[in-house]
């Protein structure tokens, strides 16, 4: 795999720009998309945000200037792409935010790209009852298998209170998933 | 029973030589405990076949696009030559005020509708304490920023639930008897 620094040159570079490209988005592309996806749940919604995201990053990328890691960069854009892409739409529809959250968890038991069963659904809308950051700290560390230090870069946040919000998180949504 | 030569504490029989093993089922006990939660352990979402390998032809084309608008502007570049030398030519004998200064652009020459915009494409990360701290109410009535009047029951049943001392208010009695 190409390194880090290299690649971040080569992507400022007008004449190696569209090669290393083609090679960062086969890189982040697919831990992007489900990073994006357990935010937006919907696949073609994630699809646009994966789009927008890659865009975005290929246009500001003279204004990377490597104080982070390019993947923590790429996951921070991703992330805020995401919840205000989630905030446009529940301004769209008219409805708040909690209610576009559940609308979307509701939409799940028909979509196709939706292979969950009961406790997978369940799961589901005990997250959508999470704060936002409480949400994204728990599917990070327990989907995504990230590291403290790496969320910690992606969401600016101390590794302490990270592991607070993933323990916090882990106990509502077990106590959620043991009611009935 | 073994005993302890320097005090006079004493553990049951083959205590230390049946520790280790204790101990060993514990932390195995403890591992199982933790990946046995009831939170499961995929979260059942899918992709539609092949889409890892359709999107990247799709974004490449998008940056493609994006280059394509500045190509585009390029070839009218002689007509924004011209227009832009007229435009200086106008500006010289008729505009050009060695003592006028620009006006500085004021918070009040932007839209209400820009500022709008901002506030919605845009994630503000702050909480709600930072925004008290930036935004003076001191002028502000609590009416002017609720979007619906308080009903009298309303408030109320908050003063019910949350004050404990009506004393606290500072509610000249006096006025109300």
């Amino acid at each position: 795999m190409i390194a880090e620094e290299t690649l971040v040159q080569e992507l400022k570079d007008k004449n190696s720009q569209a090669k290393a490209f083609e090679v960062l988005v086969n890189t982040y592309k697919e831990r992007l998309y489900w990073h994006i996806r357990r935010i937006v749940l919907d696949h073609d919604d994630s699809d646009d945000v994966l789009q927008n995201t890659f865009i975005k990053v290929y246009k500001n990328i003279d204004g990377f200037k490597g104080e982070s890691k390019l993947y923590s960069w790429l996951y921070r854009i991703a992330t805020n792409e995401s919840l205000t892409f989630l905030k446009q739409k529940s301004k769209k529809m008219g409805i708040g935010d909690q209610e576009l959250k559940e609308r979307l968890v509701e939409n799940l038991e028909a979509d196709v790209y939706f292979e969950g069963d009961e406790i997978q659904l369940k799961l589901q809308k005990a997250l959508a009852e999470l704060p936002d950051k409480q949400k994204l700290v728990f599917t990070m560390k327990y989907f995504q298998e990230m590291k403290y230090e790496d969320i910690s870069e992606v969401l600016e946040t101390s590794v302490g209170a990270l592991k607070a919000s993933y323990h916090l998180a882990v106990k509502k949504i077990e106590a959620y998933l043991k009611a009935d | 029973m073994k005993k302890d030569k320097k005090n006079s504490f004493n553990t049951p029989e083959g205590y230390f030589e049946s520790f280790n093993e204790r101990l060993m089922a514990r932390i195995q006990q403890e591992a199982t405990d933790e990946t046995s939660s009831i939170i499961p352990k995929t979260d059942g979402f899918g992709v539609p076949e092949g889409y890892f390998d359709a999107v990247v032809p799709k974004i490449l084309s998008r940056t493609t696009e994006e280059k394509g608008k500045v190509i585009q502007l390029k070839s009218y570049r002689k007509v924004y030559y011209g227009a832009a030398a007229v435009a200086a030519v106008f500006i010289l004998i008729f505009g050009f005020n060695w003592k006028s200064e620009p006006l500085p652009v004021t918070f009040d020459d932007l839209a209400n509708t820009e500022i709008d915009a901002y506030f919605d494409n845009n994630r503000i990360d702050m909480s709600s304490y930072e925004l008290a701290e930036m935004v003076s109410f001191e002028n502000v009535q609590l009416n002017d920023i609720l979007e619906d009047d308080l009903s009298g029951e309303i408030i109320l049943e908050y003063l019910d639930a949350n004050v404990d001392d009506l004393r606290d208010l500072n509610i000249e009695y006096i006025d109300y008897e």
